[in-house]
């Protein structure tokens, strides 16, 4: 039986001299959401690998910057690199990610990125 | 839906606090019917989101990197550069593929040279009958 061959170089090659996630610029195409927006991050299935951190499901956060364009971590772990989407800088109230969070701390934030495919509108 | 997903979110993280490797506490395949919702989503849960689980405050301490943590790191950047990995895919063989028992009982650089041996065995630039026979051969150097 013979062995699989493809061209495991072909995420450098697109990268050398541009960069990553800058390589993907461009592809993901129009944004769903703009900075101001506020969504929700979904509750979607933990199925072997994503980014997404639990904590922060069906939580409201707002848009604070789009940041770059790049696969999700989900895809490009498997070297599937060909569905860029937008990821997006997001700010939380820590008052909303933790039942327990002390109210003399309630303006406290948090920000983290996540993909499109994470977030739908609040 | 939100408030559901919530209850959800905040159960599962009571859940994985339980799931902490114990040794003294043997669970070997369990019926299908000892397994519920909660607790299948708490075992194929992500090892490295940790966010919101019950911990306590660690000792933080200055410790200087070690030659063979320095050797370790640009292995597998020369893997990245020589196209055998992404640094996504990197990140999920050393954070999440290891399991939770390895991804809390090693050293950080122990899962990264741990998982630069598994990606050349995985993608066949060495057989696992080839890298058991180098270890034991270097094992050898140093009897």
């Amino acid at each position: 039986m013979s062995k699989p061959v493809y061209d495991r170089e072909h995420h450098i090659k697109k990268a050398t001299g541009i960069g990553d996630p800058q390589c993907f610029k461009g592809e993901a195409g129009e944004a769903k959401f703009k900075v101001g927006d506020t969504v929700r991050i979904k509750d979607l299935p933990d199925i072997f690998y994503n980014r997404c951190q639990v904590y922060t499901r069906g939580v409201t956060a707002t848009v604070v910057e789009l940041v770059y364009e790049s696969p999700a971590p989900e895809d490009e772990s498997w070297d599937n690199c060909d569905d860029s989407q937008w990821f997006y800088s997001l700010v939380f109230k820590q008052t909303d990610l933790w039942p327990d969070y002390p109210d003399a701390f309630s303006k406290d934030t948090l920000e983290t990125e996540l993909p499109e495919r994470w977030l739908e509108t609040a | 839906m939100s408030s559901s997903t919530r209850d959800k979110v905040m159960r599962h993280l009571d859940v994985v606090g339980h799931l902490q490797p114990a040794l003294h506490v043997p669970q070997q395949a369990p019926y299908p019917d000892l397994v519920d919702n909660a607790h299948y989503r708490a075992y194929t849960r992500m090892s490295h989101d940790v966010g919101g689980e019950p911990d306590v405050p660690i000792t933080w301490e200055e410790k200087e990197e070690e030659l063979w943590e320095h050797n370790t790191f640009v292995t597998c950047e020369v893997l990245a550069w020589r196209g055998v990995w992404n640094a996504e895919e990197r990140r999920r063989r050393q954070n999440v593929d290891v399991g939770q028992t390895q991804y809390l009982g090693l050293p950080y650089y122990g899962r990264w040279l741990l998982t630069a041996a598994r990606i050349l065995v995985d993608k066949q630039y060495v057989t696992g009958s080839e890298l058991s026979d180098k270890i034991a051969e270097v094992k050898k150097r140093y009897e």
